[in-house]
């Protein structure tokens, strides 16, 4: 009747599970009760829930982005003070479950916590950017986010009920076959992350059509903000590896559900060929990471510089052949696994060569800087705080590149030092900066920034304190994913890295500090004017926040960095552009298809994770006939009346005389 | 929003605008036409001696090919007009994306089952 | 910026030095499209080529996935474990009805496609009828091939080779499948709805699907089965 689930799913026996989700329990129904008492409901429903909202969809992304990110903070918590404490000891996580903890924290980290982040920012941003409305697809966009909520919402189900799997955050065959792991574990995984994969495949085929197809009057490829290339290549690495990853998935699926072959150690099976088709997804995906990253910094390096960027053409160039080129490279993630000196030379070819690409990024940001006039804001200083500690990954990236090289350091704490160097700063270090940058523009108030200065400095010399050490151990010949230690030499090392996560998770405090702060104080923070950062791009020419319609009227551009040419006619002038004709503009309507269809999905990953059959049937009948049923609706879209237009955009332009007098008293634009 | 008469792009499969129906079926027609005969051409070609033997599957797949090819233009009306750019590099990507996954594969497969030990078994890797 | 008497390269370098982000007079909210390097410069394009090329974008994604398939297979071919061969399981009369059924599919597909373009209900159904009937001839095929191979011991959990030919040809069927029931629906909208834009953007879509799904057909039954029945055993 209920498949392979029963009471001993519960993890009555494991401390740290039980009290885990015991808390989370009582959090989630007081935030129920909570917003149930306020009759927060409706509002909820209409405006976030059912929205098509690029913006809001945005917002969402990046919240559940961030939980996640705390979620997996917990565990990498977990991971270095185990093995602080189990150096010819104990620790206090026996080994089953250290397992699940180092594939929890990868599997969430990079596709829970650090995938919603980037699509979040893309979906935000990139409308705004472009000049246009929404995004290409916007009720799509909301079945895809809802679509990667419901992949969270199960791997975060497997803490209180049943297990997750052990075998690191890509499930290697054969210990993911049901030979080896007969128990739910892996099941979660794979269900989770295929159907978070739908959803991101679907904002990545939205956001590549949204770029192609739907920019405004004027806006040629070469006038686009670089952050919408990098958005551009980016989802077209998406749609490019996601399937990657869905077949092989799938394939594992098969494996474990129908007794196929293609994955196991007998009959014909080859396990070396999951490897080879997740890593043909896996290296793609950290570009997928790292590109929007790399066009935050291109966003924020101008405005602060009070400067163009430097090389916009070289910066297109170098983003699309990083978009190539991160299509080639995908061996040097198992140079070890046997394939011989032509093809590891191959791939170690490739991979020393993308890095062309990264440097000649790296070249124009500091160029950017160079001869302008510095603005040391938060988002600036994680900037610089990126461009060197990103330098120092890279690099050591370029080492692993080298086969014979990475003989020695390949699966060490070297390599885990290497990409937590890349991805913490670069991806990490974007996402708190577009965060700071951003802020304001989505929400209408700025952030604190003493508390911002003081989240950076710790998350800097935090990260460093806890990631230098692990080089180190690498070298001296400590692999990954150790529960238990067995040489004492290694200690002084794994005690300075439990240092520097004390740091990292005073970072973490006062980040949160400064949304509470901020929160508390919006008044005071309040963003008057929609252009607090002396912006660049069509994002801050609109109100913060911006309408839901965006612009009232289309912007028509006329060369690169469209808003800072009509700032500067504006201030020239000493006027706004004349008020222009408004008519009535045409929105999509909300929509629950999202919501509905993720929710039936979650009960069906459920149900085929625990192999209750029956239920699984009827889940995906009821998402299927949902989504036929939205599909039927006569009402797609609704009309603004001209007036509404008017009134919102006059209340804009009033605020932006008084942006216009104060930059004229001050003299001459920075 | 833009003016279809003006140089506006055009979807894959869709008619372009201002084309009557009497094309659109011609199309059809010849593009069934060219399928048939590559078809045809292809079963009769496999297991039979026609052409030297080892060649029998270059040429399979290059009839393949080829009527890849007539499906994409006949069907899905994919030309080379800059009407058509978008498409073209969407397919241009697509079937780069293609090759690499499928031919690195295969290379990089092949070269581990190389550098694997012999062994006695029947059921491993050729 | 007019270039009376200078020599037009001359007059566009005065004009970029003069006016770098070319502002000139423009009011923005302007109806004229504005020059400037590349396509797409005169603003959002329609809704059909929106929705037409989101799906094309799709369709490749989806090509993406076959193709892993296909490598998988391209590994494993030989992968026998004792079993049967490739060639002793294809039957290459079936599968010469099953493409045939395929590609006239496609034929009635794009002539119900003409009929919705003239506007004419009554034809479109009736070749999104045939179009469907053909589909389900042809799965109705493969479920007979794969019927018969189970009843001879032939199944995917026998050996590697089975489960990627079982995986990639059933993959395919799968995708018939449920372009059939899509297919279903397309013609109760129609019939419901007529010939409203969503319906006919939806039809381009469906067109699309389908004759992807052709195209990957040509694959399958070359490399899998008449490259298979090759007793050569080198393919690809």
């Amino acid at each position: 009747m209920f498949g392979k689930l029963n009471l001993s799913a519960i993890p009555l026996g494991q401390p740290i599970p039980l009290i885990t989700s015991l808390v989370v329990i009582l959090i989630v129904l007081g935030v129920l009760t909570l917003i149930t008492v306020k009759k927060w409901w409706p509002y909820l429903w209409r405006e976030w829930i059912t929205s098509v909202d690029h913006k809001r969809i945005g917002v969402m992304y990046s919240a559940l982005g961030v939980l996640m990110l705390l979620r997996g903070f917990a565990d990498a918590i977990m991971m270095r003070t185990q093995q602080a404490a189990a150096i010819n000891a104990m620790g206090y996580l026996p080994p089953e479950h250290y397992d699940q903890i180092f594939t929890a924290h990868g599997t969430i980290m990079i596709l829970f916590g650090a995938m919603p982040l980037v699509l979040g920012f893309m979906n935000f941003l990139v409308p705004l950017q472009l000049g246009v409305r929404d995004v290409a697809f916007p009720t799509f966009n909301s079945v895809g986010f809802w679509l990667s909520a419901s992949g969270a919402l199960l791997v975060n189900v497997s803490l209180f009920v049943g297990e997750f799997a052990r075998t690191g955050w890509l499930p290697y065959p054969p210990l993911s076959e049901t030979a080896y792991t007969p128990g739910v574990g892996v099941d979660y995984y794979l269900w989770a992350v295929q159907i978070s994969g739908i959803g991101t495949l679907i904002a990545g085929i939205n956001i590549v059509t949204t770029v192609l197809k739907l920019r405004c009057r004027g806006m040629s490829y070469m006038r686009m903000p670089v952050f919408c290339w990098t958005a551009l290549c980016a989802c077209l690495l998406i749609v490019a590896a996601f399937p990657v990853l869905t077949a092989t998935l799938a394939m594992l699926t098969l494996d474990r559900y129908l007794g196929f072959h293609y994955f196991t150690n007998t009959a014909g099976g080859n396990p070396m060929m999951f490897v080879n088709l997740v890593w043909a997804w896996g290296h793609p995906e950290v570009y997928i990471l790292v590109l929007p990253a790399f066009g935050i910094f291109s966003e924020i390096f101008p405005t602060f510089s009070g400067k163009p960027l430097f090389g916009y053409r070289s910066m297109v160039v170098a983003t699309l052949f990083i978009c190539i080129v991160s299509m080639t490279v995908w061996l040097h993630h198992f140079f070890t696994m046997g394939a011989g000196a032509a093809v590891n030379t191959f791939f170690g070819i490739s991979s020393s060569i993308i890095a062309v690409g990264t440097g000649v990024k790296i070249y124009n940001w500091i160029f950017t800087m160079y001869g302008g006039r510095v603005r040391f804001e938060v988002p600036m200083l994680w900037s610089m705080g990126f461009i060197f500690t990103f330098i120092i990954g890279g690099l050591t990236g370029v080492l692993l590149a080298v086969p014979p090289a990475d003989f020695l350091t390949h699966n060490s704490m070297f390599l885990v030092a290497h990409f937590h160097n890349v991805i913490i700063g670069a991806v990490v270090f974007a996402i708190f900066a577009g965060m700071d940058y951003w802020f304001p523009k989505a929400f209408g108030f700025r952030l604190h920034k003493g508390w911002g200065i003081a989240a950076f400095w710790f998350a800097f010399i935090g990260f460093w304190v806890t990631f230098a050490p692990l080089y180190v151990l690498g070298l001296l010949g400590m692999t990954r994913r150790l529960q238990h230690i067995n040489f004492p030499e290694w200690r002084p090392w794994l005690y300075a890295s439990v240092v520097g996560v004390a740091i990292l998770i005073l970072g973490v405090i006062s980040q949160v500090v400064q949304f509470v702060v901020s929160i508390r104080d919006r008044e005071k923070l309040r963003d008057v004017t929609g252009d607090p950062w002396d912006g660049r791009s069509l994002e801050w020419a609109t109100p913060s926040p911006p309408p839901f319609f965006n612009f009232a009227v289309m912007p028509n551009v006329e060369g690169e960095e469209a808003y800072w040419g009509i700032k500067q006619r504006a201030v020239e002038t000493q006027q706004l552009s004349p008020e222009p004709q408004y008519e009535p503009i045409e929105m999509p309507v909300n929509s629950g298809v999202g919501f509905y269809t993720a929710f039936f999905t979650s009960v069906f990953g459920f149900a085929m994770i625990w192999h209750i059959w029956w239920l699984a049937i009827l889940a995906f009948a009821a998402a299927f006939a949902g989504f036929v049923f939205f599909a039927w609706r006569d009402v797609h879209e609704f009309e603004v009346p001209a007036e509404e237009v008017a009134r919102v955009d006059r209340a804009r332009r009033a605020a932006r005389e008084a942006l216009l007098e104060r930059l004229s008293q001050q003299g001459a634009m920075s | 929003m833009s003016d279809l008469n003006e140089r506006a792009d055009h979807a894959p499969g869709d008619e372009p605008p201002g084309e009557e129906s009497g094309h659109w079926v011609r199309n059809a027609n010849l593009g069934l036409a060219f399928s048939i005969v590559l078809t045809v051409a292809a079963f009769l070609l496999a297991g039979s001696h026609v052409i030297y033997m080892p060649a029998i599957p270059v040429a399979l797949l290059v009839l393949a090919i080829a009527q890849m090819g007539v499906h994409l233009v006949f069907f899905l009306h994919i030309t080379t007009g800059p009407d058509n750019t978008n498409n073209v590099l969407a397919l241009a990507f697509g079937i780069l994306v293609v090759f690499l996954v499928v031919a690195g594969s295969i290379w990089i497969m092949d070269h581990l089952s190389q550098n694997m030990m012999p062994t006695n078994q029947m059921g491993q890797m050729p | 910026m007019t270039d009376s008497g200078l020599p037009a390269s001359v007059a566009a370098i005065r004009r970029v030095q003069q006016d770098p982000n070319r502002l000139g007079q423009r009011r923005h909210g302007s109806t004229e499209p504005v020059e400037g390097v590349g396509l797409g410069t005169t603003g959002p394009a329609t809704k059909r080529i929106i929705v037409g090329y989101g799906f094309w974008i799709f369709l490749l994604s989806d090509i993406v996935v076959f193709s892993c398939f296909f490598a998988a297979f391209a590994v494993q071919r030989g992968a026998t474990a004792g079993g049967p061969t490739l060639e002793q399981i294809v039957d290459i009369r079936r599968v010469a009805f099953e493409t045939a059924a395929l590609l006239l599919s496609s034929y009635t597909c794009m002539l119900s496609f003409a009929a919705t373009n003239a506007r004419s209900r009554l034809w479109t159904q009736i070749f999104l009828l045939v179009t469907g009937v053909l589909g389900l001839v042809f799965v109705l095929l493969e479920v007979q091939e794969f019927a018969e191979l189970a009843g001879r011991g032939i199944t995917p959990q026998r050996s590697g080779m089975l489960t990627s030919f079982f995986g990639l040809v059933g993959l395919h069927g799968v995708h018939v499948t449920i372009g059939g029931m899509w297919l279903a629906t397309m013609m109760a909208q129609v019939q419901v709805k007529g010939f409203r834009r969503e319906i006919v953007h939806r039809l381009i879509c469906f067109n699309l699907f389908w004759h992807a799904l052709d195209i990957v057909w040509i694959g399958i039954f070359t490399i899998v089965y008449l490259m298979g029945s090759n007793s050569t055993g080198s393919g690809a």
